[in-house]
């Protein structure tokens, strides 16, 4: 495999990195874009990544207007913040009204203008706005953007009923595209975007992955979404190969990596691959980014940070044995281990004496090669897919009674949105938390803020309309307050010790804060800090950790635990 | 001509897909007034609390109301500009007396027909 050298590669204008959380895929972009720009060539990066730290890369203060960057000629960089965006978007829309209508009314607006559908949508916007942009296409040889469109939003703009009456009569509003309303006159700016990115010539989609079998999966996910809507020009970069082993984790590590390269999924191995080698630095500074793409040993750094001390996993099991707890979740975003951080909870509350129930979205027969089947022990499987299936029939049979062939369409596409996934997942924690009054519940992910709050404003709505549509579970009913209450529910947020993994989780937290749920300790997994190699690479990895332990440490007033970094911990959930 | 007003609390779509279970009486108020959008005796609007404010802030008698009973009030139906139901949707029934339209339920056979909404 080559190592990645933009010089080398026949780029097309428009380049658009994606990537799961944590891979890399904004050092990447900059990187590249330094490159180019230094080959002479004017560049533009385009950042739409909420956990953006272009400002550290860059050590400038930037944008959504294009800044040029001292120290590096050619190249300018705007950065736009879709939460802030969508933010600003739900506070036009209700400042208004403030001291006018009820506040009840105003706390029900504002939940439906909360969805993580919003921030894609103000995404979106800025994407087509770059694309479609006469001034900004002449001004520049190469523009990069540091996240890529989902297939949700792409199909959804593609649907004839995004534009026709859902949109324009208000009367229908439907979720993921409320943001676009009245928006009717930028529709030709939307479909000339999405032109774009399907033409070969103009428009490139670099997939990021680590060389680690559930990242990799994930790219092959968004590659075949993305290829099925036209986006053909794909590239392959795998982030972060180690080389060298000089001890038993560096050597377990690179074995990891070539196996799970490997075996990669098949049409992920057809599209031309690139490798960037694990560097034992982060970045920061112009300096360091010209050197991310080259062999070029970088100075280092004297952190001389001190890091605070952390709980052990098993320490945060005692508490939540002490404290009675018996409904634990594990929430995070996809990558950062929340199942076998609840394997290893379930396993240790069984230790304890505890009778335990693991819920799991992770296939259950791959549970049992970890697990041994105890009288202690039982183990649920929730599929996903299942889930939403029936919720997805469910909704569909009763919607084709009435709807028309466009409307319908518009349904089924809303019912591939994160939002409705969250809520036919919802439905299966309802009969798994129904078990808790016998053993304790652990379940390998928790659902978010928003849907519960959500749920609680259509269910107390549903309560009135009981004599006619009352079909809300009894089960559903009594959950919310469950989840509520700290006594017995504690949601356990897990992330990992880097800069998108903690502003993910950041957002998470928040959300759960704003519903009211029951959560105070965080866990960070696969600390390389934890590990304590001897690889001077690993050891470096570990020195640029100590930042983001800090910050959990701040964010979880302290009760935190930490898990060292094991390069197996994906692979037998992923197989 | 009747004018037919429904003023709804903030939903994610107003066919109620997104609860925790489907909203059958959405969705027949959905095609309820996809059917009265034909009938010329009619003048038949839903408005959305997220996407349409201006509609509440400017009427007053939902307004008042609004600001007696805040969002449980919601929805509010209006006939001729009165208000006639609070706090729950109006039955086939109650709409069939409002607007003098009888409302007939397709069969399941006729719907993949025409995958019309009620009109063939």
């Amino acid at each position: 495999m080559n190592v990645y050298d933009p010089n080398e590669i026949d780029l097309t204008p428009y380049l658009f990195f994606t990537g799961k959380g944590g891979v890399g895929k904004t050092t990447t972009a900059c990187a590249t874009a330094a490159h180019l720009a230094d080959q002479g060539h004017a560049v533009l990066l385009v950042s739409t990544d909420p956990a953006s730290n272009l400002q550290d890369v860059f050590q400038t203060s930037l944008s959504n207007k294009p800044v040029a960057i001292e120290g590096i000629p050619n190249l300018s960089v705007a950065n736009f913040d879709p939460v802030t965006a969508a933010a600003e978007y739900k506070e036009s829309v209700i400042a208004p009204y403030r001291g006018i209508l009820p506040d009840s009314a105003l706390e029900n607006m504002e939940e439906q203008l909360s969805g993580s559908c919003t921030v894609e949508i103000a995404a979106f916007n800025e994407f087509a706005h770059v694309l479609t942009d006469k001034t900004i296409k002449s001004s520049y040889d190469y523009i990069l953007f540091d996240t890529a469109p989902t297939g949700h939003t792409l199909r959804m703009l593609e649907l004839p009923s995004a534009w026709s009456q859902y949109l324009d009569e208000n009367t229908t509003g439907a979720s993921c595209l409320g943001q676009l309303s009245g928006l009717g006159d930028k529709k030709d700016m939307y479909a000339h975007a999405v032109e774009t990115l399907s033409k070969k010539d103009l428009t490139t989609l670099i997939l990021v992955s680590r060389p680690q079998a559930s990242s990799l999966i994930e790219a092959d996910r968004a590659s075949q979404e993305l290829s099925q809507l036209g986006i053909m020009n794909q590239l392959l970069i795998l982030n972060g190969l180690l080389e060298g082993a000089d001890d038993a984790l560096s050597s377990a590590i690179i074995s990891q990596q070539e196996r799970d390269v490997k075996q990669m999924p098949q049409q992920l191995q057809s599209i031309t691959q690139y490798a960037i080698p694990l560097r034992p630095y982060s970045i920061t500074g112009i300096d360091r980014l010209r050197a991310f793409l080259t062999d070029k040993p970088v100075e280092a750094i004297q952190m001389n940070q001190s890091v605070t001390p952390s709980a052990t996993l098993q320490d945060m099991v005692d508490d939540l044995i002490q404290s009675n707890k018996n409904i634990i979740f594990t929430m995070g975003k996809g990558g950062v281990g929340k199942t076998t951080v609840a394997i290893q909870i379930a396993q240790s509350l069984v230790q304890a004496g505890k009778q335990v129930h693991l819920a799991t979205t992770d296939p259950a027969n791959h549970i049992h090669l970890y697990l041994n089947d105890t009288d202690k022990l039982t183990i649920s499987h929730i599929d996903e897919e299942k889930e939403l299936a029936d919720y997805t029939e469910d909704v569909l049979s009763k919607a084709r009674k009435t709807m028309n062939k466009d409307d319908l369409a518009y349904i089924e596409e809303d019912l591939r949105s994160p939002c409705t996934q969250e809520i036919a997942l919802f439905r299966a924690f309802a009969d798994i938390v129904d078990r808790a009054d016998e053993e304790i519940v652990v379940i390998d992910t928790a659902p978010t803020g928003h849907t519960l709050l959500l749920l609680e404003s259509t269910q107390s709505y549903a309560k009135e309309l009981e004599r006619s549509a009352g079909e809300v579970p009894i089960s559903i009913q009594k959950l919310l307050p469950r989840l509520q209450n700290p006594d017995e529910t504690e949601v356990v947020m897990v992330t990992l010790p880097e800069t998108t993994p903690v502003y993910e989780s950041m957002r998470l937290d928040e959300d759960l804060t704003r519903a009211g749920i029951a959560h105070s300790w965080w866990l960070i997994n696969q600390s390389m800090y934890a590990a304590d190699s001897t690889h001077p690479v690993l050891r470096a990895r570990a020195e640029n950790e100590v930042q983001w332990i800090n910050r959990v440490a701040d964010l979880s007033d302290g009760r935190f635990a930490t898990a060292e970094f094991t390069p197996e911990f994906d692979t037998a959930l992923t197989k | 001509m009747t004018k037919l007003e429904l003023f709804e609390p903030a939903m994610c779509c107003s066919t109620g897909v997104c609860g925790p279970s489907v909203d059958e009486t959405l969705l027949t108020i959905t095609s309820v007034f996809e059917g009265l959008s034909q009938v010329s005796s009619v003048e038949a609007s839903r408005h959305n609390l997220t996407s349409d404010p201006d509609a509440f802030v400017s009427n007053q008698k939902v307004l008042t109301l609004m600001k007696e009973s805040g969002k449980d009030s919601l929805p509010i139906t209006l006939v001729n500009g009165e208000v006639v139901k609070s706090g729950t949707y109006p039955s086939i029934e109650e709409l069939t007396n409002y607007t003098g339209v009888v409302f007939v339920e397709q069969s399941e056979s006729s719907s993949s027909c025409c995958g019309g909404s009620g009109c063939c």
